[in-house]
């Protein structure tokens, strides 16, 4: 970002959470416990949680919840496990 | 089932965890549709003796068994079914959940005379085995009208409720998952003559064990001597938990198999087989425990979940009423605890959870 000339530096913070071997109702109640504590950083778009998950289900339910919360939601598909990336709405 | 992850013991738990009724109301519209194919079957005579004759008197044993399974499905991740097809997945948790199970086997039938005269001695209604013997008519196409009004009302009031997307590759909406298990359970209850079952498939697993890795324990056991006759496939054979190649050996086995390998199947097509990983200490207990209450719930209860609920629900029998009764309650105290559980193990963090956490910055 430019402002004054001078450039300002954007810095996320991914807070990475691996939950891979774990399964529901865990997956949800563990990223919302997460969610929760770390509302603050989210809002202020200074960090991003990352759940890794090999749980199908979790891909329904974590977005699911997120979204319903006013976050904004990406999955992608890795080498056998989701990334669920949960960040402030842009 | 592994594509839309449908799962029985999501139903009930998600009700009392997340109020999402998602799952609940595909399992409404499954009970829906198969009461109405079942009473297509009788309409056409495919069906002969009806109400079932498969189905006992409901007792106290029967609400019992369906707390202990209720409990039991939610602290195992998953009822016998999904354990199975999670299994195929390369889920741990359900190894563990297994093994459970296969202990509870074991456990129940050492206490089978207990429970057997439990049973006995708490019938609710004497000589009535479904509804039909008590309002004298056919209920199964009012329960079927009934259960589609639920799913339709819980359709209209909101998004969360109709559907979700799953993001997972090959993700099959439940409801879809719904008419697809229908269809099967149908043709297969046409075909066999049978409800599906898989609990005695693990009683059986829990006798073959007994008897080729502890035979002294198994040779004790009166219940893993005891097989009595079934209807199957338009005939009559035996069955039971012992180690014999019988009505059991050929219906649950092989059922439990293909739903074990068509879901490795599955997840290999999608690209998602691995062995995972354990689960933490705490969630391994739960699953153990939860293994070992739905076998000893089932064996009470007289059947499992998909035995009662799938098998005995769209025909009103009394027995699978009482028993889903016992299930909604065992769900919510199984929740509580899970909750719990989880959330304490999580709060508490043991070192392996600590270094799982980290933090990375980007730019």
């Amino acid at each position: 970002m430019e402002k004054g000339g001078i450039a300002m530096e954007n810095t996320t913070e991914d807070i990475v959470l691996d939950i891979r071997g774990q399964i529901c109702p865990a997956c949800l109640l563990i990223t919302l416990s997460e969610l929760n504590s770390n509302r603050e950083r989210l809002t202020e778009a200074s960090a991003r949680l990352v759940i890794k998950t090999d749980h199908r289900d979790a891909t329904r339910t974590i977005p699911g919840a997120a979204l319903a919360m006013g976050y904004g939601v990406a999955v992608t598909q890795k080498e056998r496990y989701y990334e669920i990336t949960l960040e402030h709405k842009k | 089932m592994y594509r839309s992850d449908f799962c029985m013991a999501g139903a009930f738990r998600d009700i009392f965890l997340f109020r999402d009724y998602l799952r609940l109301r595909a399992l409404l519209l499954l009970v829906a549709l198969l009461a109405f194919s079942i009473y297509l079957m009788r309409f056409f005579q495919v069906i002969s003796t009806y109400p079932p004759s498969f189905f006992g008197m409901p007792s106290a044993a029967s609400l019992v068994g369906g707390v202990l399974f209720g409990a039991g499905m939610v602290l195992g991740g998953g009822c016998l079914t999904t354990t199975l097809y999670r299994l195929g997945g390369g889920s741990m948790v359900s190894v563990i959940t297994f093994c459970g199970v296969l202990f509870g086997g074991l456990a129940s039938a050492a206490l089978y005379p207990y429970i057997y005269s439990f049973a006995g001695s708490t019938v609710l209604f004497s000589n009535k085995t479904a509804l039909e013997h008590i309002i004298g008519g056919a209920a199964d196409p009012v329960l079927a009208a009934f259960l589609l009004m639920i799913f339709l009302a819980w359709g209209w009031k909101g998004k969360r409720t109709r559907s979700q997307t799953g993001y997972a590759r090959g993700y099959l909406a439940p409801w879809k998952a719904s008419f697809m298990m229908a269809f099967v359970i149908t043709a297969l209850l046409a075909l066999s003559g049978r409800p599906l079952a898989v609990n005695m498939g693990f009683e059986k697993l829990s006798g073959i064990l007994s008897a080729t890795l502890l035979p002294s324990v198994g040779e004790k056991i009166p219940y893993f001597h005891l097989y009595s006759p079934r209807l199957l496939y338009g005939g009559i054979m035996d069955g039971g938990a012992g180690p014999a190649i019988d009505s059991i050996a050929i219906s649950q086995l092989p059922l439990m198999a293909g739903i074990a390998g068509g879901s490795f199947i599955s997840s290999l097509r999608l690209g998602e087989f691995r062995i995972k990983r354990l689960p933490p200490a705490r969630q391994a207990f739960s699953a153990f425990t939860g293994g070992m209450l739905m076998a000893v719930g089932a064996f009470m209860a007289g059947g499992c979940n998909l035995w009662h609920i799938i098998g005995g629900l769209p025909v009103l029998a009394l027995q699978s009423i009482v028993f889903v009764f016992g299930v909604a309650g065992g769900s919510y105290l199984g929740t509580a605890f899970l909750k719990k559980q989880v959330l304490e193990g999580w709060r508490k963090g043991g070192l392996q959870w600590k270094t799982r956490l980290k933090t990375s910055s980007s730019t």
